[in-house]
């Protein structure tokens, strides 16, 4: 019965098209709006590495001086040098990334060549691996690079193709002040979204922007190349020159361990407990002992990626869907008491109050799929709105197979509810009653 | 076939209460074609709704074909009137975005009956009341006359023991009607058991058997003419199916 039914409820689109085309309208209007701002939120609040999202874990200490020491005060997001470059050396884990941002002016060797401002990041060799950047050309810089801190650099694909005026750059040089880096590799297209990675002033922000040439940590901080992000300062502040920046508890490096599984959380805390006990006997971390270890989800949560006026555009646009719900819920009341004699006809005819219900719920689901394809072409209208924005927009505001699905599923969803009263009614109706006055 | 006793129906508001029916008392025996005449108001449609088993009854007995209806839900009633009865109405009452073939198709569906089944029954059905060539037809491109043989075409495809009629030739002019009175008697000569409720003496008086409701009670029950009838009929099916 459920394909006779389909085919009644297709058929009867065509009966009342405009009650049939406003009913569709209502619905397709409430779907587009819910679904494009739930998508943008869906890509905002997504896990950017499902498959190991719960074993890579930002660390948080608590720096800075015991004067003035507020004990609800945030811990600090990242780490100073000092702590990245003993928990790069610590071994704990499996891999360990130490990340921070810079900008370049880079060039060829040709002398004529005009400087392009790039977007950098200085990262520890694993920063590849742990976060599975995928490389057209090339690949990462060795080991031995690593520990002399090369002159090596990894570019874009748009870099490249922009320094070059091609994709395979690797064994070219490239310029930045008076170095000459060798290019040992070129990324493939990366945009993990949101860029988790790197999440306190990344380039961009935590949606836009990609990073256009990657170096070694140790090398940058052998050229002494500053951080282009937030650089949290307590106390005294550093001593002058590079080496006392280095040598300060100003935090600038954002740093990230990855686990063989998840349940190393407790490992890696106790870890560090032991670790901040060793530096506080070295003079350092005057404050009481406070680590916070955060995975991916809880990270970008605790960094508020998803914003609160996210959130409520979504509630507003579902308490829209929910208005449009009710008007629709009004037009299949109208277009089924319409009907209220071919009910009585049907019943007549053998047909008990559950098919009738049946039959007249089938109708609503098809009203929905209606709706949800209609919305669905309203709701890509609507992200490209949404798109057009910001930058950081255009990067979210795309709709993925399970939000397209969801899409249709919605709606069809919301019209079976919306008729749930209808159709209730739609059984109600006496036959005897009907007969009669037909 | 269909037998009432003390049978009564009281409508209730919260005002008043209005006997349709008291006291109503019928035995409709098989092959039977049976006329109830009344003035407006008597009952009659009251009798044949509660006889469709679209209404439920106040108090008495009824039984369909050996089943007694009281106490059945919904389900059972559904399939008992699916299965056991037709119905014709004045107002011909065809789903209007269903062709013919469709229309008569709905109660076969309700059976769940497989396709080709469905098919033939709906293209023996068309073709018994002369309307085989049109079944990719609407009812609004009918006249009234073959709109009324299509729901006889649809009352007869689930090959019912009885058939209601309220009124059908009510809508048509005298010669539509005269028509669809004939294939009512053909039906009937068949060995198809007919209800029909009328207005029209005429009509009536081509019935095998006259009932009379006043206020809810049959008044005149010919009860000789009756039996006489249902024999000729009888006697008639067998020719026919001899034939």
């Amino acid at each position: 019965m459920f394909r006779y039914y389909l085919s009644l409820g297709l058929r009867s689109l065509r009966r009342n098209p405009i009650l049939t085309g406003l009913m569709v309208l209502t619905l397709s209007v409430g779907i587009a709006a819910s679904m494009s701002t739930l998508t943008v939120l869906h890509v905002m609040s997504g896990d950017p590495i499902p498959h190991k999202s719960d074993r890579l874990f930002v660390p948080q200490f608590n720096y800075g001086e015991l004067r003035g020491y507020d004990p609800n005060e945030d811990l600090d997001q990242q780490v100073a040098y000092t702590e990245a470059r003993n928990l790069l050396d610590s071994g704990f884990g499996v891999r360990r990334v130490a990340v921070y941002g810079m900008n370049g002016a880079l060039r060829t060797q040709d002398p004529d060549f005009q400087a392009i401002v790039g977007n950098g990041l200085a990262a520890s060799r694993d920063f590849f691996a742990m976060f599975e950047v995928p490389f057209l050309h090339g690949g990462v810089w060795s080991e031995a690079d690593e520990q002399n801190a090369a002159d090596v650099v990894v570019l874009s694909r748009k870099m490249a193709e922009r320094l070059f005026g091609k994709t395979d750059a690797v064994g070219e040089r490239v310029r930045m002040g008076e170095n000459f880096y060798k290019v040992v590799g070129v990324l493939d297209d990366w945009h993990p979204l949101p860029k988790y990675y790197r999440l306190i002033n990344g380039n961009g922000g935590a949606f836009y922007g990609e990073e256009e040439y990657i170096e070694p940590f140790a090398t940058a901080v052998r050229h002494e190349e500053g951080n282009s992000g937030s650089n949290n300062c307590t106390g005294k502040g550093p001593d002058p020159g590079w080496q006392g920046w280095l040598d300060s508890d100003c935090t600038w490096i954002q740093f990230w361990f990855e686990t063989e599984s998840a349940s190393d959380r407790q490992a890696l805390t106790e870890y560090l407990g032991a670790y901040i006990d060793e530096q506080k006997q070295l003079g350092r971390f005057e404050r009481p002992s406070r680590i916070a270890v955060s995975n991916v989800m809880e990270w970008m949560q605790l960094l508020n990626v998803v914003g609160d006026d996210s959130r409520i555009s979504t509630w507003l646009a579902f308490g829209f869907l929910l208005v449009c719900l009710v008007n629709t819920i009004g037009l299949l009341l109208a277009k089924f008491t319409a009907r209220a004699g071919e009910i009585g006809v049907r019943r007549a005819l053998g047909a008990s109050r559950g098919e009738i219900f049946a039959q007249y719920l089938i109708e609503a689901a098809v009203i929905g799929l209606v709706g949800g394809v209609v919305g669905l072409l309203l709701a890509f209208g609507g992200l490209a709105l949404i798109a057009k924005q910001s930058n950081a927009m255009s990067m979210v505001a795309s709709m993925d197979w399970e939000m397209l699905l969801l899409t249709i599923v919605l709606a069809v969803v919301a019209s079976i509810f919306a008729g749930l009263l209808p159709t209730w009614r739609a059984c109600q109706v006496l036959p005897a009653m009907q007969l009669k006055s037909q | 076939m269909l037998v009432m006793k003390d049978l009564s129906k009281v409508y209730r508001t919260h005002l008043i209460e209005t006997h349709a029916l008291r006291g109503f008392d019928i035995n409709v025996r098989e092959g039977e074609f049976v006329a109830v005449t009344g003035p407006s108001g008597s009952g009659k449609t009251t009798f044949l709704n509660i006889a469709g088993l679209l209404e439920e009854f106040t108090g008495g007995t009824y039984e369909l074909d050996g089943v007694n209806v009281a106490g059945l839900d919904d389900r059972a009633r559904s399939k008992l009137r699916n299965e056991k009865l037709g119905f014709i109405f004045q107002g011909f009452n065809l789903i209007p975005d269903l062709n013919l073939f469709d229309n008569v198709d709905v109660p076969l569906r309700y059976r769940g009956l497989p396709s080709a089944e469905r098919r033939r029954r709906i293209e023996d059905a068309l073709s018994r009341v002369g309307l085989s060539s049109r079944m990719k037809h609407y009812p609004a491109e009918l006249s009234g006359g073959q709109q009324q043989r299509v729901a006889i075409a649809r009352a007869l495809a689930g090959d019912p023991r009885v058939l209601l009629a309220d009124e059908p030739t009510g809508n048509l002019d005298s010669q539509m009607a005269r028509g669809v009175m004939e294939l009512l008697e053909d039906i009937n000569a068949q060995g198809t058991t007919i209800i029909m409720v009328t207005h029209d003496p005429e009509l009536a008086a081509r019935a095998q058997r006259n009932v009379h409701i006043v206020d809810g009670q049959i008044t005149d029950l010919l009860q000789e003419p009756v039996l006489k009838a249902a024999e000729h009929a009888a006697e008639r099916a067998a020719v026919a199916a001899q034939g």
